[in-house]
């Protein structure tokens, strides 16, 4: 009967393991209040936040703050699992991007009040706040942010010296540094995530300052952001992997990874992962070009932050801790280990800043009177969708040559028109 | 008193898990029926309400995508069980022989299995990626499987085989395992050849393993969503989107829950109905 | 030996149909094994094809960083309950199925079935209120619970295959010595049954150590979370660390891999289960 004894043995170790642990309750009795923390990129950036809330409770020691760190990837249906479920966190981080749908569940707790009274009033990035704002029909804060991004054009020294200024530059020196029979100008990402950075290159081109004009209709199909698309489309496989089409970030970053491609656009966080496969000497960063008309046009990042929830029963030890966490010196801690711009004003004087390269660009793109910044319309709630499941498949079409930019960018302008539409309908606008 | 007794035994051993399926999945299934006849919208609250079968007639009669998302599953779940059968049948045989090494042998080839959706993926990233990939010393250092619409199903196909072959040759080695001796004795008596004996003595006792396998896998491959998700997200321009994963964009990434259940509900009926058909055909568990 | 012998082996014979298949598949089951090793021990934007220079960094990253000995000890936790549990059910309802003809019996199948026709993710919402209300959500329970319902179906059709394959005269013939049906089972079916179980053990195991949807969802504490929750934090959209999920992917798949090496000995069915057929 060996097989029992085996089995016997694998049962016992598990039941043992069982017994050591998995016992701290919530509230254990010694009059320390609980607050849960949920990351919304629970992985790398875990390690940042185990500090930052070491710090916060020896500053509190009557908190306890309990971090669970949720994958990227999965944070919109935890949440929303979370949300019908009735059982959300005291605080967690959210992002403009799906804010809209979270206020629209009447989950979380506008943050007006608080920061009213907070000693960080006043010192939070006004861009940012109105970025917030802007989101939800009732122009409350329903997120305290921590940081922004922006889109960059990561690129290797050795293979590029000089970063292009314009479009028509990059263009010809995605061209010159092809070579056959591997090694590529640039990466186009084609997968997951594809359309807002499409979205971000068109603009900055093009030069458009809005997303819909006066009578409401998208500009995403705007003659001067078809001749881009058009243009950019006609790089696949010539001066891009034909890999491409399928490449979300992971893919895009293994690629890049290999020193193969010269030049691959994505935003400031993705940072550490260029560091640690080039090294901090090789890698450089420049904001996307400007178009023909001269202008610089950004298309402003979702704005990262921290809500507290609506069903939080500690809502005093939450905004202590939010208040804690977009401190200057938290802020300066997160976003210098993350390499992206602090929403703390006061921290994005940190010498630490100027001292990244990748960093300072951005900041001295975003502080260029000469820059415009479009938002798009994170406030639908139906931008998610359109950008993501409704229109990612028609740009891989797009890159496969199945379908024509013309007819990509006005199926995906009609989509955010309606929408548009419907929600000045619903909202009474 | 011992007949009533006798006739209450087979209840009572299902009972706990007809207990367990009482309780954790009646009340979700059904929510999901529920929800294909309403507008249940994350991002149009608004419009939440009563839909009647309006939500399965946009599916039956304005989704291509749906249409060519079934098209594509069945092409998936056929192929994908058709090969993890073959070879997990040729495997279940030669690992039943006895030969030096073998108990390694066997661990080697189940291992796969024991690997989980999120690792097997990043796995075949790894080896598809032009660059890190395995295509480089094969004298392809540019090639993009996952991205040519041409060859991106079998490479989806055989990423799928590495974890699923080991599925089969494990259960039908178990079922090798069942086969008394003595019916390989008697036909080597009657001088049947090997190819005699595996016809006429394995196959047939092998059957209802077989049935089962096919039939098990079949639903689970048919749901199976992680691979195709993470590997190619069921492009490129939806050539690998299964009706599952079409489920996931629509339900999970666009928050259309009242259209996602719709969708779901197709797939069940599809699932019931094939399967029974499949039981009814293979005669399974019919007396030999 | 079940397996019939060759009336005339040969050796050319023996390679074809058995090395060389056996050594091509090895092959294919190897080569992604190899390439995970490769990235586990190599420093991110390596490309070469040999694990060379060795780091043991991204091994650092997994277990310290990212907290996976907790991870580890959960999966293995919610792994051998579920395990038990479904072995158990799965041998009375698949006995059930394979012995007896009572009235639903084909009612339940169907049933069983059924419960398999539906993505996990569409049922999550309410199964997460299910849980609430038992107050299981947050802890192994709710795992292990979750885990053994959606295992169960599929393990009792599975068990009931292996059962029917037991020839009912064994049981008979113990019976007819005095036994009563229970320890008849025991004694004469169980053993012969051993292939099955540790099929059926396996799968309820496997499934469950991999589940990454309920382990995310269900669970709301970091320190039971389970592997599959630790390899995603390594890929995600502002760090792709393929060095750090693979060396994730080894923490995850050493052990499984040796209790399989140790388990699939007993692939072979019981020999006392011989004597008593004799």
């Amino acid at each position: 009967m060996k097989i029992r004894t085996a089995w016997a043995a694998f049962a016992v170790l598990a039941l043992a393991a069982g017994g050591c642990g998995s016992g701290s309750g919530s509230d254990d009795g010694s009059g320390k209040t609980t607050i849960t923390f949920w990351d919304n990129n629970g992985g790398a950036r875990t390690p940042v936040y185990q500090e930052l809330i070491k710090r916060f409770e020896q500053a509190n020691p009557t908190i306890h703050v309990e971090y669970v760190g949720v994958p990227i990837a999965s944070v919109q249906q935890k949440y929303d699992t979370a949300v019908a479920g009735g059982d959300t966190p005291d605080v967690g981080g959210v992002t403009t991007s799906y804010l809209a749908n979270l206020v629209g569940q009447q989950a979380l707790e506008p943050a007006d009040d608080w920061l009213a009274k907070s000693p960080v009033n006043g010192k939070l990035a006004k861009p940012m706040l109105d970025s917030v704002r802007a989101t939800v029909p009732d122009g409350k804060l329903y997120l305290v942010p921590n940081t922004s991004n922006m889109d960059v054009v990561w690129y290797l020294k050795d293979l590029l010296p000089t970063p292009p200024g314009t479009w028509d530059e990059f263009f010809t020196d995605a061209d010159t540094l092809t070579k056959a029979p591997d090694q590529y100008g640039y990466t186009i990402r084609g997968g997951a995530g594809s359309i807002f950075q499409v979205l971000a290159e068109m603009y900055s081109y093009s030069g458009i300052s809005e997303f819909f004009d006066a009578t409401g209709k998208s500009t995403v199909n705007d003659p001067k952001n078809v001749e881009f698309l058009t243009k950019m489309a006609s790089l696949y496989k010539k001066d891009t992997p034909e890999a491409d089409v399928t490449n979300d970030f992971p893919k895009m970053v293994a690629q890049f990874g290999t020193g193969k491609i010269a030049m691959m656009h994505h935003n400031l966080g993705s940072y550490n992962d260029h560091v640690k496969a080039h090294g901090a000497d090789k890698i450089g960063a420049f904001a996307l070009p400007a178009g023909p008309s001269g202008k610089r046009t950004i298309v402003a990042n979702p704005v990262d932050g921290f809500a507290v929830f609506k069903n939080s029963a500690h809502k005093d030890a939450a905004w202590k801790f939010v208040e804690f966490l977009v401190s200057k010196e938290s802020n300066s801690y997160w976003n210098s280990k993350t390499g992206q711009i602090p929403a703390n004003t006061e921290a994005q004087t940190d010498s630490w800043v100027a001292a990244l390269p990748h960093l300072k660009t951005a900041v001295d793109t975003l502080a260029d009177p000469g820059t415009t910044v479009v938002s798009p319309p994170y406030y639908l709630p139906q931008f998610s969708s359109i950008t993501k499941a409704d229109t990612e498949p028609l740009f891989q079409k797009v890159l496969l040559g199945q379908m024509k930019p013309q007819a990509f960018l006005d199926t995906l302008a009609q989509k955010l028109t309606d929408a548009q539409a419907e929600w000045k309908k619903a909202h009474g606008g | 008193m011992a007949t009533m007794r006798r006739k209450a035994v087979p209840y009572l051993l299902i009972s706990p898990t007809v207990a367990l399926i009482a309780a954790f999945l009646v009340y979700p299934i059904g929510s999901v029926a529920y929800y294909s006849l309403q507008n249940r919208n994350l991002t149009r609250p608004w419009a939440d309400g009563f839909a009647g079968l309006e939500n399965f007639r946009r599916m039956l009669f304005e989704d291509e995508l749906f249409w060519h998302s079934l098209g594509f599953t069945a092409k998936w779940v056929i192929v994908e069980v058709g090969l993890q059968l073959l070879l997990g049948l040729a495997l279940a045989l030669i690992v039943n022989e006895s030969f030096i090494g073998r108990a390694l042998a066997r661990s080697l080839v189940f291992s796969p299995w024991a690997v989980s959706g999120v690792l097997t993926t990043g796995i075949w990233i790894l080896l598809y990626t032009p660059g890190t990939g395995v295509l480089r010393f094969l004298g392809r250092p540019e090639a993009a499987v996952l991205g040519n619409p041409d060859t991106v199903f079998p490479a989806v196909i055989v990423a799928e085989l590495w974890r699923g072959v080991p599925f089969f040759a494990i259960l039908l080695l178990a079922g090798l395992q069942g086969i008394p001796g003595e019916l390989y004795e008697a036909a080597s008596v009657d001088g049947a050849g090997r190819l005699r004996r595996f016809r006429h003595v394995t196959l047939p006792q092998l059957r209802d393993a077989i049935v089962l396998a096919t039939l098990l896998r079949s639903v689970w491959e048919f749901n199976n969503v992680d691979l195709l998700y993470t590997l190619t997200g069921g492009g490129p321009a939806q050539v690998t989107t299964t009706l599952p994963l079409y489920v996931a964009q629509r339900a999970v990434d666009s928050k259309d829950f009242g259209y996602g259940s719709a969708l779901t509900m197709a797939g069940f009926v599809i699932l019931l109905f094939c399967s029974i058909l499949y039981l009814r055909l293979s005669r399974f568990g019919a007396q030999r | 030996m079940s397996a019939p012998r060759s009336a005339a082996p040969g050796r050319r014979g023996r390679v074809l149909r058995l090395y060389a298949p056996l050594g091509l598949y090895l092959l294919f089951t190897i080569v992604p094994f190899y390439w995970m090793l490769v990235f586990a021990l190599t420093p991110a934007g390596s490309t070469a094809p040999v694990p060379w220079p060795v780091t043991f960094d991204h091994f650092a990253t997994v277990w310290n960083g990212l907290g996976y000995a907790v991870f580890f000890r959960n999966s293995v936790i919610v792994g051998v309950w579920s395990l038990a549990v479904t072995t158990v059910l799965a041998v009375m309802g698949g006995y059930a199925l394979a012995r007896y003809r009572f009235r639903g019996r084909t009612l339940f199948m169907v049933v069983l079935l059924c419960t398999q026709f539906i993505p996990g993710a569409m049922m999550l919402i309410p199964l997460f209120t299910i849980f609430k209300s038992l107050h299981l959500i947050n802890s192994l329970g709710s795992l292990i619970v979750a885990d053994t319902v959606f295992n169960l179906p599929l393990s009792i059709i599975l068990m009931s295959g292996f059962v029917s394959a037991v020839p009912f005269s064994v049981e008979e013939a113990a019976m007819v010595d005095g036994c009563t049906r229970p320890r008849a089972f025991l004694a004469v079916v169980l053993p012969q049954l051993r292939p099955g179980l540790i099929a059926v053990g396996s799968f309820a195991f496997i499934h469950t150590w991999n589940n990454f949807l309920f382990a995310l969802m269900f669970v709301s504490r970091q320190d039971s979370f389970t592997i599959p929750v630790g390899l995603s934090y390594t890929i995600g959209e502002y760090s792709a660390d393929f060095g750090a999920l693979a060396a994730g992917g080894v923490v995850a798949a050493l052990p499984v891999v040796c209790v399989f090496a140790v388990v699939q000995r007993y692939l072979v069915r019981g020999i006392s289960a011989g004597a008593v057929k004799g």
